[in-house]
């Protein structure tokens, strides 16, 4: 064979090569990212399913009645309902202020705060839970509804300072000025131009707020247990002593609003919103 | 208008991790007074401080095998979370298919998901009865690892949760880096690894450090897959401090752990502030 044709023939050979890897690398990846998802839906509605069997022999939705009428599981639901909007609307309420005030003044220490809001992110979940749990005793916040609140709120202030925080930054001071110029006064001004420019960012901050309280389990589950089971914490329980089906089936129930909420604002966490919050400035 | 946010983690986080301290050093007053009334096996002093909780605690042979257990899982699933979340940006970076969008997609799907949920899922799938074992089985193989309760199984967890974060992060570096730059490499005959290697890498050094520290951290503080998927013993440290507040009640141990899990995050954190300060204005999607 002639040199150029033999390059080509080992170049076709290494393209076909790499086409192969790239089938058995996304092939693999779609079995990791889904596989596990899909297996779980499956298992919600089987009646009988045995190994090695692919699919369920029978198929019921026994799993579903089980769920909703047991009386342990429907009050965990109503629960996490209940804590979800009081995080959210309390995380607002404590952070949306500051998340101004760090992108409209500067201030001594602003770029300490900055980061010590930030490195609450940087400490190991579960130990802070732990040493929050201990003080909890003292200042009577176990198994108490405003415990509970605090520990899912801590996981929230992140979102509500950052996202907010550079949504504020975006809005060009000269559109505040000129409306100041024209008469308008300081609340005016952030009512009538500023909160409207920052309201979808500010809308963002509040649906990653109520999934970061609605998912929350390591925490609630220190802090809130026996008295307060919302439903990830109620999922440690099922796990262990509930029919695998029913488990399934809540499990998910659970991913219903983290994906219907997640849809929503997938645009804006894709876009690059969250990834931009990690850099300190 | 910054004092609320501040004073919240001031009193909720700041307050009690300096408690903590101080009850693992053997100081039982004030915050711990509580705590340390209901617990057992306790180290206190009066007077000065002592180490024999920590002396205690680190002698435990169980501790021993968790700790390294906490130490390989997050290493590997840290290394993984980076190599896959580059290989996948990379990908996206320069391809515009529709199988490109596929990957896309399929990458951020755990955000989509809790973590109590993904933790249940992953347990299920590679349990004994579950779908890679059935699978395996009708290839041929029969004797395919159950991988549930496992370590394997709590680092295929830790993976799957911590891939989104890292596509998203190094998607949003590498789109940082201009296509100019990237062409005039190219048309000096650079190939693809060498792009890499001169361009891309130097410029989303942040991204890749902010990547590969905050899966640690994440690893290391996570209580809900290890303890859904992992093994009784040994598993990570969240659960067994866990097991030390709640199950054993002793809670000083469990905070002593809680301090260990501390200082080695303090270490991962301190490569992250130091990225950030050293490559501050290289990076391409520093501002």
């Amino acid at each position: 064979m002639p040199a150029p044709e033999r390059e080509m023939s080992v170049a076709l050979a290494r393209s076909a090569g790499r086409r192969v890897l790239w089938f058995l690398f996304v092939s693999s990846l779609i079995v990791f990212m889904i596989g596990p998802i899909v297996w779980l839906g499956l298992r919600a509605f089987s009646g009988l399913w045995l190994y090695p069997q692919l699919l369920p022999k029978q198929w019921t939705v026994n799993g579903w009645r089980q769920v909703f009428n047991d009386p342990n599981l429907s009050h965990s639901m109503k629960l996490s309902f209940e804590f979800a909007p009081v995080v959210t609307v309390a995380s607002a309420v404590i952070c949306l202020p500051a998340a101004y005030a760090f992108s409209r003044y500067k201030f001594p220490g602003r770029r300490f705060l900055l980061i010590s809001l930030f490195a609450v992110n940087a400490f190991p979940k579960i130990g802070l839970y732990i040493s929050m749990a201990g003080v909890f005793y003292s200042l009577n916040l176990i198994s108490t509804f405003l415990g509970v609140v605090i520990v899912q709120l801590i996981g929230t202030i992140v979102f509500m300072t950052w996202i907010p925080a550079a949504a504020f930054s975006a809005i060009p001071r000269s559109l505040e000025e000129a409306a100041r110029d024209v008469g308008a006064g300081p609340l005016r001004v952030f009512f009538r131009v500023t909160f409207p420019l920052a309201a979808p960012a500010i809308f963002v901050a509040m649906i990653l707020s109520f999934l970061a309280s609605f998912d929350e389990a390591q925490g609630t589950f220190l802090v809130g247990v026996p008295k307060y089971i919302t439903m990830p914490t109620e999922m440690y329980t099922l796990v262990l002593n509930y029919p695998e089906q029913v488990a399934a089936v809540f499990a998910l129930l659970l991913a219903v609003p983290s994906v219907l909420l997640m849809a929503l604002v997938r645009k804006h966490v894709m876009g690059g919103k969250l990834a931009e919050g990690f850099q300190i400035r | 208008m910054v004092l609320p946010p501040v004073a919240v983690i001031a009193v909720f986080i700041g307050f009690p991790i300096v408690a903590a301290i101080a009850y693992t050093l053997g100081r039982a007053g004030g915050p711990n007074s509580v705590v340390a009334s209901l617990g057992q096996r306790q180290f206190i002093v009066q007077h000065g401080v002592t180490l024999d909780a920590y002396r205690d605690i680190l002698g435990n042979k169980t501790i021993h095998r968790d700790l390294w257990a906490t130490v390989w899982v997050t290493v590997l699933a840290t290394l993984v979370v980076v190599v896959v979340s580059w290989a996948i940006a990379l990908y996206l970076r320069f391809s515009n298919t529709r199988l490109a969008r596929i990957v896309s997609g399929l990458s951020v799907v755990p955000l989509f998901i809790p973590v109590v949920i993904a933790s249940y899922a992953m347990l299920v799938f590679y349990s004994s009865d579950g779908f890679m074992r059935s699978v395996a089985y009708h290839l041929g193989w029969h004797s395919f690892p159950t991988l549930g309760y496992t370590l394997w199984c709590v680092f295929l967890a830790e993976v799957w949760v911590n891939i989104p974060f890292g596509v998203l992060m190094m998607s949003s570096g590498l789109n940082g880096v201009p296509d100019n730059l990237i062409e005039a490499a190219r048309d000096s005959g650079a190939g693809m690894p060498r792009v890499v290697r001169s361009i891309l890498l130097p410029m989303t050094i942040i991204p890749t450090v902010i990547v590969g520290t905050f899966t640690a951290i994440y690893v290391l503080g996570s209580f809900t897959v290890p303890y859904l998927t992992g093994p009784t013993a040994p598993n990570l440290l969240g659960p067994s401090m866990t097991n030390f507040f709640s199950a054993f009640n002793q809670p000083q141990q469990a905070e002593v752990l809680a301090i260990v899990v501390f200082v080695l995050a303090l270490g991962i954190g301190a490569v992250y502030v130091w990225a950030n300060v050293r490559t501050g204005k290289r990076s391409a999607v520093a501002p």
